[in-house]
Protein backbone atom coordinates (compact mmCIF):
# COMPACT_ATOMS: atom_id res chain seq x y z
CA UNK A 1 0.00 0.00 0.00
CA UNK A 2 2.67 2.42 1.14
CA UNK A 3 5.19 1.71 -2.18
CA UNK A 4 2.18 2.66 -3.90
CA UNK A 5 2.52 6.32 -2.95
CA UNK A 6 4.08 8.27 -5.63
CA UNK A 7 6.37 10.39 -3.90
CA UNK A 8 9.89 9.15 -1.99
CA UNK A 9 10.16 12.41 0.15
CA UNK A 10 8.31 15.63 1.68
CA UNK A 11 9.98 18.08 -1.19
CA UNK A 12 8.53 15.53 -3.88
CA UNK A 13 5.56 15.75 -2.60
CA UNK A 14 5.02 19.99 -2.52
CA UNK A 15 7.07 19.87 -6.00
CA UNK A 16 4.07 17.40 -7.93
CA UNK A 17 6.81 17.37 -10.52
CA UNK A 18 7.71 21.05 -10.92
CA UNK A 19 3.84 21.82 -10.85
CA UNK A 20 3.74 22.77 -7.30
CA UNK A 21 2.26 26.24 -7.45
CA UNK A 22 -1.01 25.52 -9.87
CA UNK A 23 -1.32 21.57 -8.21
CA UNK A 24 -1.51 23.23 -4.63
CA UNK A 25 -3.48 25.79 -5.42
CA UNK A 26 -5.88 24.32 -6.92
CA UNK A 27 -6.53 21.96 -3.66
CA UNK A 28 -6.03 25.04 -1.51
CA UNK A 29 -8.96 26.79 -3.32
CA UNK A 30 -11.25 23.43 -3.50
CA UNK A 31 -10.20 23.54 0.15
CA UNK A 32 -11.47 26.97 1.02
CA UNK A 33 -14.93 26.41 -0.95
CA UNK A 34 -15.97 23.22 0.92
CA UNK A 35 -14.59 24.79 4.12
CA UNK A 36 -16.74 27.77 3.87
CA UNK A 37 -19.71 26.99 2.39
CA UNK A 38 -19.59 24.85 5.58
CA UNK A 39 -19.15 26.56 8.18
CA UNK A 40 -20.95 29.68 7.38
CA UNK A 41 -24.22 27.70 7.30
CA UNK A 42 -23.10 26.59 10.62
CA UNK A 43 -22.49 29.70 12.17
CA UNK A 44 -25.52 31.03 10.59
CA UNK A 45 -27.59 29.21 12.76
CA UNK A 46 -26.19 29.61 15.86
CA UNK A 47 -26.92 33.51 14.90
CA UNK A 48 -30.39 32.97 13.94
CA UNK A 49 -30.74 31.06 17.43
CA UNK A 50 -29.22 32.70 19.47
CA UNK A 51 -31.29 36.05 17.71
CA UNK A 52 -34.56 34.54 18.48
CA UNK A 53 -33.65 33.01 21.76
CA UNK A 54 -33.16 36.86 22.80
CA UNK A 55 -36.49 37.56 21.43
CA UNK A 56 -38.49 35.00 23.35
CA UNK A 57 -36.96 36.00 26.43
CA UNK A 58 -37.86 39.88 25.98
CA UNK A 59 -41.28 38.67 25.03
CA UNK A 60 -41.62 36.78 27.87
CA UNK A 61 -40.36 40.08 30.23
CA UNK A 62 -42.76 42.32 28.85
CA UNK A 63 -45.52 39.53 29.22
CA UNK A 64 -44.91 39.54 32.91
CA UNK A 65 -44.65 42.88 33.41
CA UNK A 66 -48.37 43.75 31.45
CA UNK A 67 -48.99 41.08 33.96
CA UNK A 68 -47.58 42.74 37.53
CA UNK A 69 -49.17 46.64 35.53
CA UNK A 70 -52.37 45.37 35.30
CA UNK A 71 -52.60 43.89 38.81
CA UNK B 1 -47.36 10.13 -4.15
CA UNK B 2 -49.49 13.14 -3.71
CA UNK B 3 -49.53 13.52 0.10
CA UNK B 4 -45.74 12.65 0.20
CA UNK B 5 -45.56 15.55 -2.17
CA UNK B 6 -47.34 18.22 -0.02
CA UNK B 7 -46.16 16.96 3.15
CA UNK B 8 -42.61 17.50 1.68
CA UNK B 9 -43.62 21.32 0.84
CA UNK B 10 -43.84 22.04 4.78
CA UNK B 11 -40.80 23.60 6.20
CA UNK B 12 -41.09 22.01 9.47
CA UNK B 13 -41.51 18.32 7.75
CA UNK B 14 -38.42 18.53 5.82
CA UNK B 15 -37.14 20.43 8.51
CA UNK B 16 -37.47 17.22 10.90
CA UNK B 17 -36.61 14.70 7.87
CA UNK B 18 -33.48 16.73 6.59
CA UNK B 19 -32.11 16.84 10.55
CA UNK B 20 -32.21 13.17 10.62
CA UNK B 21 -30.58 12.42 7.49
CA UNK B 22 -27.49 14.68 8.05
CA UNK B 23 -25.61 12.97 10.59
CA UNK B 24 -25.53 10.25 7.60
CA UNK B 25 -25.05 12.85 5.25
CA UNK B 26 -21.66 14.23 6.51
CA UNK B 27 -20.49 11.38 7.48
CA UNK B 28 -20.77 9.84 4.01
CA UNK B 29 -19.30 13.42 2.51
CA UNK B 30 -16.08 13.22 4.62
CA UNK B 31 -15.34 9.58 3.64
CA UNK B 32 -15.54 10.16 0.44
CA UNK B 33 -13.68 13.25 0.37
CA UNK B 34 -10.52 11.72 2.81
CA UNK B 35 -10.48 8.85 0.72
CA UNK B 36 -10.82 11.35 -3.02
CA UNK B 37 -8.37 13.51 -1.43
CA UNK B 38 -5.77 11.22 -0.52
CA UNK B 39 -5.99 8.82 -2.83
CA UNK B 40 -5.68 12.22 -5.42
CA UNK B 41 -2.69 13.47 -4.01
CA UNK B 42 -0.75 10.66 -2.79
CA UNK B 43 -1.30 7.43 -5.14
CA UNK B 44 -2.49 8.76 -8.12
CA UNK B 45 0.33 8.01 -10.49
CA UNK B 46 1.29 11.11 -13.05
CA UNK B 47 -0.16 11.27 -16.30
CA UNK B 48 2.21 10.06 -19.43
CA UNK B 49 1.80 13.54 -20.75
CA UNK B 50 0.22 16.22 -18.11
CA UNK B 51 2.59 14.53 -15.11
CA UNK B 52 0.88 15.93 -11.82
CA UNK B 53 -1.08 17.97 -13.36
CA UNK B 54 -3.41 15.35 -13.32
CA UNK B 55 -4.01 15.65 -10.02
CA UNK B 56 -5.89 19.29 -11.08
CA UNK B 57 -8.12 17.76 -13.09
CA UNK B 58 -9.86 15.26 -11.02
CA UNK B 59 -11.21 18.09 -8.71
CA UNK B 60 -12.26 20.32 -11.55
CA UNK B 61 -14.24 17.51 -13.52
CA UNK B 62 -15.80 16.69 -10.36
CA UNK B 63 -16.91 20.46 -9.57
CA UNK B 64 -17.47 21.21 -13.31
CA UNK B 65 -20.08 18.23 -13.80
CA UNK B 66 -22.04 18.89 -10.57
CA UNK B 67 -21.82 22.88 -11.15
CA UNK B 68 -24.22 21.89 -14.16
CA UNK B 69 -26.74 20.51 -11.70
CA UNK B 70 -28.05 23.82 -10.44
CA UNK B 71 -30.10 24.93 -13.63
CA UNK B 72 -32.32 22.44 -13.86
CA UNK B 73 -32.64 22.40 -9.72
CA UNK B 74 -33.56 26.10 -10.36
CA UNK B 75 -35.73 25.77 -12.57
CA UNK B 76 -37.88 22.59 -11.06
CA UNK B 77 -37.64 25.05 -8.02
CA UNK B 78 -38.99 27.74 -9.65
CA UNK B 79 -41.77 25.37 -11.31
CA UNK B 80 -42.81 24.27 -8.09
CA UNK B 81 -42.70 28.08 -6.58
CA UNK B 82 -44.68 29.24 -9.46
CA UNK B 83 -47.58 26.47 -9.53
CA UNK B 84 -48.01 25.00 -6.42
CA UNK B 85 -46.68 28.06 -4.06
CA UNK B 86 -44.38 25.97 -2.34
CA UNK B 87 -42.67 27.63 0.21
CA UNK B 88 -40.21 25.49 0.24
CA UNK B 89 -38.85 25.05 -2.97
CA UNK B 90 -38.76 28.43 -3.15
CA UNK B 91 -36.04 28.65 -0.44
CA UNK B 92 -34.40 25.64 -1.56
CA UNK B 93 -33.83 28.38 -5.03
CA UNK B 94 -32.87 30.70 -3.31
CA UNK B 95 -29.39 29.20 -1.50
CA UNK B 96 -28.99 26.99 -4.88
CA UNK B 97 -27.99 29.77 -6.97
CA UNK B 98 -25.37 31.35 -4.30
CA UNK B 99 -24.13 27.62 -4.55
CA UNK B 100 -24.28 27.40 -8.29
CA UNK B 101 -22.06 30.74 -8.56
CA UNK B 102 -19.89 29.08 -6.06
CA UNK B 103 -19.53 25.90 -7.77
CA UNK B 104 -18.92 27.75 -11.39
CA UNK B 105 -16.36 30.24 -9.52
CA UNK B 106 -14.41 27.31 -8.32
CA UNK B 107 -14.98 25.19 -12.24
CA UNK B 108 -13.35 28.46 -14.01
CA UNK B 109 -10.20 28.91 -11.38
CA UNK B 110 -9.28 25.34 -11.17
CA UNK B 111 -9.58 25.47 -15.15
CA UNK B 112 -7.34 28.26 -15.33
CA UNK B 113 -4.86 27.00 -13.11
CA UNK B 114 -5.17 23.52 -15.29
CA UNK B 115 -5.13 25.69 -18.97
CA UNK B 116 -1.71 28.01 -17.37
CA UNK B 117 0.47 25.54 -17.81
CA UNK B 118 -1.23 22.66 -20.04
CA UNK B 119 -2.76 25.24 -22.36
CA UNK B 120 -0.05 28.25 -22.18
CA UNK B 121 -2.27 30.65 -20.78
CA UNK B 122 -4.79 31.55 -18.64
CA UNK B 123 -7.99 32.00 -20.26
CA UNK B 124 -9.18 31.88 -24.07
CA UNK B 125 -12.36 34.29 -25.02
CA UNK B 126 -12.77 31.91 -28.32
CA UNK B 127 -13.15 29.14 -26.30
CA UNK B 128 -16.67 27.56 -26.33
CA UNK B 129 -16.53 25.92 -23.52
CA UNK B 130 -14.95 28.25 -21.26
CA UNK B 131 -17.33 31.11 -22.28
CA UNK B 132 -20.17 29.57 -21.74
CA UNK B 133 -19.30 28.23 -18.23
CA UNK B 134 -18.54 31.86 -17.26
CA UNK B 135 -22.15 32.88 -19.07
CA UNK B 136 -22.89 29.90 -16.44
CA UNK B 137 -21.92 32.18 -13.71
CA UNK B 138 -23.07 35.67 -14.58
CA UNK B 139 -26.55 34.28 -15.07
CA UNK B 140 -26.45 32.50 -11.44
CA UNK B 141 -24.71 36.22 -10.11
CA UNK B 142 -28.30 37.52 -12.15
CA UNK B 143 -30.61 35.57 -10.31
CA UNK B 144 -28.76 36.14 -6.92
CA UNK B 145 -29.47 39.89 -7.46
CA UNK B 146 -32.86 39.66 -8.55
CA UNK B 147 -33.85 37.71 -5.89
CA UNK B 148 -32.26 40.64 -3.84
CA UNK B 149 -33.71 43.57 -5.40
CA UNK B 150 -37.19 41.78 -5.77
CA UNK B 151 -37.59 39.93 -2.24
CA UNK B 152 -40.16 37.55 -1.74
CA UNK B 153 -42.30 38.97 -4.42
CA UNK B 154 -44.07 37.25 -7.14
CA UNK B 155 -41.86 39.09 -10.75
CA UNK B 156 -39.48 37.35 -8.83
CA UNK B 157 -40.23 34.25 -8.87
CA UNK B 158 -40.86 34.41 -12.68
CA UNK B 159 -38.08 36.25 -13.77
CA UNK B 160 -35.72 33.45 -11.77
CA UNK B 161 -38.13 31.13 -13.20
CA UNK B 162 -37.39 32.15 -16.55
CA UNK B 163 -33.83 32.94 -16.19
CA UNK B 164 -33.56 29.20 -15.30
CA UNK B 165 -34.94 28.32 -18.49
CA UNK B 166 -32.27 30.26 -20.24
CA UNK B 167 -29.46 28.61 -17.83
CA UNK B 168 -30.66 25.39 -18.75
CA UNK B 169 -30.27 25.77 -22.26
CA UNK B 170 -26.55 27.07 -21.41
CA UNK B 171 -26.09 23.67 -19.75
CA UNK B 172 -26.54 21.92 -23.02
CA UNK B 173 -24.33 24.29 -24.38
CA UNK B 174 -21.35 23.87 -21.83
CA UNK B 175 -22.11 20.00 -21.93
CA UNK B 176 -21.94 19.80 -25.89
CA UNK B 177 -19.68 22.78 -27.04
CA UNK B 178 -16.64 20.82 -26.86
CA UNK B 179 -18.30 18.59 -30.00
CA UNK B 180 -19.65 21.36 -31.13
CA UNK B 181 -16.70 24.11 -31.79
CA UNK B 182 -13.80 21.96 -31.47
CA UNK B 183 -11.18 25.18 -30.46
CA UNK B 184 -9.68 24.95 -26.78
CA UNK B 185 -10.88 22.60 -24.53
CA UNK B 186 -10.77 18.87 -24.70
CA UNK B 187 -13.73 16.35 -25.43
CA UNK B 188 -14.32 14.40 -22.26
CA UNK B 189 -12.12 11.16 -22.73
CA UNK B 190 -14.53 8.04 -22.69
CA UNK B 191 -14.53 5.75 -19.87
CA UNK B 192 -11.57 3.66 -19.72
CA UNK B 193 -11.19 0.66 -17.82
CA UNK B 194 -8.32 -0.76 -19.50
CA UNK B 195 -5.61 -1.26 -16.72
CA UNK B 196 -2.53 -0.59 -19.85
CA UNK B 197 -3.95 2.46 -20.99
CA UNK B 198 -2.84 5.61 -19.82
CA UNK B 199 -5.70 7.20 -18.68
CA UNK B 200 -7.21 3.90 -17.12
CA UNK B 201 -9.40 2.84 -14.05
CA UNK B 202 -6.92 4.53 -11.26
CA UNK B 203 -8.09 7.69 -12.84
CA UNK B 204 -11.78 6.93 -13.53
CA UNK B 205 -11.99 5.79 -9.76
CA UNK B 206 -10.62 8.50 -8.22
CA UNK B 207 -12.96 11.02 -10.23
CA UNK B 208 -15.79 8.90 -9.55
CA UNK B 209 -14.98 9.02 -5.65
CA UNK B 210 -14.31 12.91 -6.17
CA UNK B 211 -17.95 13.25 -7.93
CA UNK B 212 -19.82 11.20 -4.96
CA UNK B 213 -17.44 13.35 -2.76
CA UNK B 214 -18.73 16.70 -4.32
CA UNK B 215 -22.70 15.69 -4.99
CA UNK B 216 -22.61 15.00 -1.16
CA UNK B 217 -20.78 18.27 -0.26
CA UNK B 218 -23.43 19.93 -2.39
CA UNK B 219 -26.05 18.30 -0.57
CA UNK B 220 -25.18 18.84 2.87
CA UNK B 221 -24.42 22.34 2.37
CA UNK B 222 -27.80 23.00 0.49
CA UNK B 223 -29.58 21.02 2.94
CA UNK B 224 -27.46 23.58 6.05
CA UNK B 225 -28.12 26.86 4.71
CA UNK B 226 -32.37 25.81 3.75
CA UNK B 227 -32.95 24.60 7.55
CA UNK B 228 -31.51 28.21 8.10
CA UNK B 229 -33.84 30.06 5.33
CA UNK B 230 -36.57 27.68 7.41
CA UNK B 231 -35.69 28.59 10.90
CA UNK B 232 -35.66 32.37 9.68
CA UNK B 233 -39.16 32.56 7.16
CA UNK B 234 -40.78 30.31 9.89
CA UNK B 235 -39.40 32.36 13.22
CA UNK B 236 -42.93 33.44 14.39
CA UNK B 237 -44.50 29.19 14.05
CA UNK B 238 -45.17 27.70 17.28
CA UNK B 239 -42.85 24.61 16.57
CA UNK B 240 -40.00 27.30 15.67
CA UNK B 241 -40.46 28.60 19.26
CA UNK B 242 -40.26 25.51 20.84
CA UNK B 243 -37.35 24.15 19.02
CA UNK B 244 -35.69 27.37 19.95
CA UNK B 245 -36.11 27.24 23.49
CA UNK B 246 -35.45 23.99 23.94
CA UNK B 247 -31.85 24.27 22.27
Amino acid sequence: MLDAIQFSSFAEFVDMGGYGFNVWSVYALFAIFVAVNLILPLRKKQKIIRQLKRRITLDAEIQSEDDSSSD
Amino acid sequence: MWVWFFKLGSPKWFYELSGRWLPWLIAAMVIFMTIGLVWGLLFLPPDYQQGFTSRILIVHVAVAGTSLAFFPLLLVAGTITLVWRMKLADMVAKNAAILGAWFSFITLATGSLWGSVMWGTWWEWTDSRLVSMLFQLFLLLGVISLRSALEDSDTAAKACALLSIVGCINVVIIKYSVEWWNTLHQVSSPVNMDASSPNGPEFWIATLIMIVAVYLFLSVSLILSTRNEILFRERKSQWVQDLVSKS
